[in-house]
């Protein structure tokens, strides 16, 4: 009983210093997270709606100077290098972009890249001059074109790799860094092990808005859709921390295995100790 | 059966058994707390144990350290990740257990006559877990490793005339930079683990020699060892290996499922000379004296003095203390006091992790006067119960 | 062992070979049995050294006449492309042309040097020397160069897997 006692005390101890620096310290530090916002309504309104035969032309004569859309047998009018020279970022290949970002955004994003996406020195050119019709064009092509459904690796391939590299998957940033440099003011961070280094929760908004958690940084925010950040973000856990199943499972088995270790050896103190005080 | 005779008449062993194990009496009066020894061994053991196998694999080079450990003995190695984990699991559970052996003697009176050198040098050896775990905490190179290096080197800055000079001796660099990591490295892996065992050895022999301390502090004379005690082997180890399993128990669930406390998850980002992370913060069994150290917050210079007397002064206990009462189980002033500090430990760990603004700061300067407190109303309280027991005459 | 006696006068719970303390050492052997599992897995090799496990060479850009050395798994793998003044061996001839055969000496394990002028391998250690089959013809080696475990698709020859040609000639 006194023993137990003890304990007690030992828990308690341990329990109120625990609960002090790293639920409530890390509360103090970081406050809780905004949710992430994926309506995107701080933009004006735009339910894009056109046809994709119409998009097309327009798509040949206004993007593919810059960008490929590979999908359709597109090819961009500048290589890779001209571009990089141009906009120290390499442009990407819109194949699937109508699907990882959210429509109403991406009609916004096109007439005015550098309002939506909240970084003033975005690469991209407005396109003020196209009519509301004309983006709603455009953006029925981008649709017919998308696949539906795509991989973690996929989105990151398409929303992230052209700035980020992600070194343990052997996937290098399309950008060069010196280009980066110029564009982002610094090499943005390796993405190998984000999904350690940051909490679920804090990815998502992160991604979702990059303003809201970082102020100043240059990171654009890129109006991905909800399924497409969730579908990211749980690719970025994976590969780094790949071994998250099989700790689960190990550990299980090793506490099983320290159960039967404390029940043998409590019987066993039973016994020497019976006739001992 | 054979085999043991022939090993006896060389070795002796029957005898060495006799002295080490059957025949060496515990006390009868102590409780779960006096198990916390064995534990730290067992901590050991298993430091040195996992830290080996990170060993074949980790590459001392800033440029390489911070992939070797986390994609080659984290993603490539087979169970790399296990070892990592049990290694930093247990470099941090090492500090808990270290923290409850001390508390335990300090409760009991297991620094007063004639344990001294059983107490500095088990003091001795905390100090030296601590550099341990210090230099240790550079290695995987990520942000928090390397602005803990950063920060403490440079708290060397501040001693008077050789200061500046100092601190690029010991990073070898202008700033942490690879020769800080190799020879962190050199100090991790070799040279503190030996006095590590080395003073662990001499810590156990003084036990030996004095034997151990028991709740009510009372001396138990030779002769009556066997009365009053019982056998270090079986009836105390029956008690030690259920001690053992049932902390291993919850070490192994800290391990798996629990060990972001650990594993900082910015140090899971590069270590980065030109961005400092906005909150940087050493391991939560530094957090007291990381606390003492900007509690002082309007003077620099008092806070490094304060902070160097925090992680020293314990080891002066046997003569701050000098009431002839030993266990605190009879000391009702001593335990007040005692349990303030407690509480002022827990207290001044959580705001070690806090910002040092506002009305924190003032906490840490009141925390920090408190924890001074307890050592110096040590000599009062002594000699209170001196007079006490002049009075009463009434001996424990 | 007979010191339990002793255990026996000291402390009366433990008189015989019990069988908790069976059940106790059985289930530490099992943990340190697991251990030292993981320990041994630990050091195979990583996946990156098993990616080097394989090797592509074509052998269409070997010259007549001409050595080229590749590594594999480490080692050096010398490819000729034999020419009618070498010796000819059509058993040990891959693709009909080639010598292919690991350069390190069967003797001692040095690395032989080719002899452009006397077409035959020499090594630098004791002196063994090949001809330019791979064939030990003079010195202590004990038996030819090893010939790797190989698969040819067309004129690319994987080093590593053990196709059919390979199979036939080392049977």
């Amino acid at each position: 009983m006194k023993e137990l006692k003890i304990l007690a005390v030992l828990v308690v101890i341990v329990l109120v210093g625990y609960i002090g620096i790293e639920p409530y310290a890390k509360h103090v530090m970081h406050g809780t997270i905004p949710p992430p916002d994926f309506s995107y309504l701080d933009l004006p309104k735009f339910e894009p709606v056109g046809d994709p035969k119409k998009g097309r032309e327009l798509f040949k004569a206004n993007c593919s100077s810059c960008h490929s859309l590979k999908a359709d047998g597109i090819e961009a009018g500048m290589d890779k290098k001209t571009a990089e020279l141009s906009f120290h970022v390499v442009p990407p290949d819109l194949s699937n972009v109508a699907t990882i970002i959210e429509s109403h955004f991406l009609a916004n994003f096109i007439r005015d890249p550098q309002t939506a996406t909240k970084n003033p020195k975005f690469a991209m050119p407005p396109m003020g001059y196209l009519t509301n019709d004309q983006i709603g064009n455009i953006i029925a092509y981008l649709k017919s074109t998308a696949k539906k459904e795509l991989t973690g690796k996929e989105i990151l391939h398409d929303a992230c790799t052209r700035c980020h590299s992600v070194k343990y998957q052997k996937i290098p940033a399309e950008t060069s860094q010196e280009h980066l440099k110029i564009y982002l003011g610094k090499i943005p961070p390796d993405l190998s092990l984000m999904g350690r280094a940051k909490e679920h929760e804090y990815l998502i908004t992160f991604i979702n808005n990059p303003q809201v958690l970082l102020p100043g940084t240059t990171m654009p925010r890129l109006g991905l859709t909800k399924e497409a950040t969730e579908t990211l973000v749980a690719y970025l856990d994976k590969i780094a921390d790949p071994y998250k199943e099989q700790r689960k499972k190990i550990g299980i088995w090793v506490l099983i295995y320290m159960f039967i270790g404390v029940v043998l050896t409590y019987a066993w103190k039973r016994k020497i100790w019976k006739n001992i005080h | 059966m054979r085999f043991i005779d022939w090993l006896d008449e060389r070795l002796a062993i029957r005898q060495l058994i006799r002295i080490m194990m059957t025949e060496y009496y515990v006390p009868k009066n102590i409780n779960f707390l006096w198990s916390f020894g064995v534990l730290i061994v067992l901590m050991l053991v298993i430091l040195i144990i996992s830290g080996l196998f990170l060993l074949m694999y980790y590459k001392p080079d800033a440029n390489l350290a911070f992939d070797s450990v986390n994609k080659t003995i984290m993603m490539d190695v087979a169970f790399g990740w296990i070892f990592r984990h049990v290694h930093a699991v247990g470099a941090s559970i090492m500090f808990l257990v270290l923290f409850i052996h001390m508390a335990r003697g300090i409760y009991y009176g297991s620094y007063k006559p004639p344990r001294e050198i059983v107490w500095i040098t088990g003091y001795i050896l905390f100090i030296l877990m601590s550099a341990t775990a210090f230099t240790g905490y550079l290695l995987p190179w990520g942000q928090m490793s390397y602005w803990a290096a950063q920060t403490i080197t440079t708290l060397f800055e501040k001693i008077p005339v050789i200061g500046p000079d100092l601190v690029i001796w010991i990073r070898g660099h202008f700033i942490v930079e690879d020769p800080t990591l190799t020879r962190f490295f050199a100090l991790h892996v070799v040279f503190l683990p030996l006095l590590l065992i080395v003073f662990t050895a001499i810590h156990l022999y003084a036990v030996r020699i004095v034997g151990s301390n028991n709740e009510d502090g009372e001396p138990i004379p030779k002769e009556e060892k066997k009365k009053k005690g019982i056998p270090f082997w079986p009836v105390f180890m029956a008690k030690e290996f259920f001690v053992m399993t049932v902390f291993l128990t919850f070490f192994f669930f800290l391990v798996f499922f629990h060990y972001e406390f650990a594993m900082d998850p910015i140090n899971f980002i590069p270590a980065d000379k030109l961005q400092t992370p906005p909150h940087i913060y050493p391991e939560w069994y530094f957090l007291a004296f990381y606390e003492v150290l900007r509690g002082f917050f309007f003077s620099q210079n008092l806070g490094l003095i304060a902070f160097v007397l925090s992680m020293f002064i314990a080891m002066f206990l046997p003569w701050l203390d000098r009431s002839p009462i030993v266990s605190g189980k009879h000391r009702p002033l001593f335990q007040i006091a005692f349990w303030i500090f407690v509480i002022d430990f827990v207290f001044l760990t959580v705001l070690g992790k806090l910002p040092p603004t506002g009305l924190y700061a003032w906490l840490g300067l009141i925390g920090s006067i408190v924890f001074f407190g307890f050592f110096l109303s040590l000599p009062i309280i002594s000699k209170i119960e001196r007079k006490q027991l002049e009075r009463g005459g009434d001996k424990q | 062992m007979e010191n339990e006696e002793r255990m026996e006068e000291n402390s009366q719970g433990m008189s015989r070979r019990d069988f908790l303390l069976y059940a106790m050492g059985a289930w530490a052997t099992v943990g340190v049995g697991y251990t030292l599992y993981a320990m041994y897995k630990t050091w195979e090799p990583l996946p990156e050294v098993l990616a080097q496990a394989t090797v592509k060479f074509d052998l269409a850009q070997v010259k007549p006449g001409e050595l080229k050395v590749i590594s594999w798994r480490g080692k050096p793998i010398f490819i000729l492309h034999k020419t009618q003044d070498m010796a000819q061996c059509p058993e040990r001839t891959i693709a009909g042309k080639y010598t292919v055969v690991i350069g390190v000496c069967t003797h001692l394990g040095c690395i032989p040097n080719w002899e452009a002028d006397r077409k035959i391998w020499h090594c630098p250690c004791h002196g063994g020397e090949y001809d330019a089959c791979g064939i030990n013809i003079f010195g202590p080696p004990p038996r030819p160069l090893d010939i790797p475990p190989f698969k040819l698709e067309g004129t690319v020859i994987v080093l590593g897997e053990e196709g059919p040609e390979y199979k036939k000639m080392i049977s």
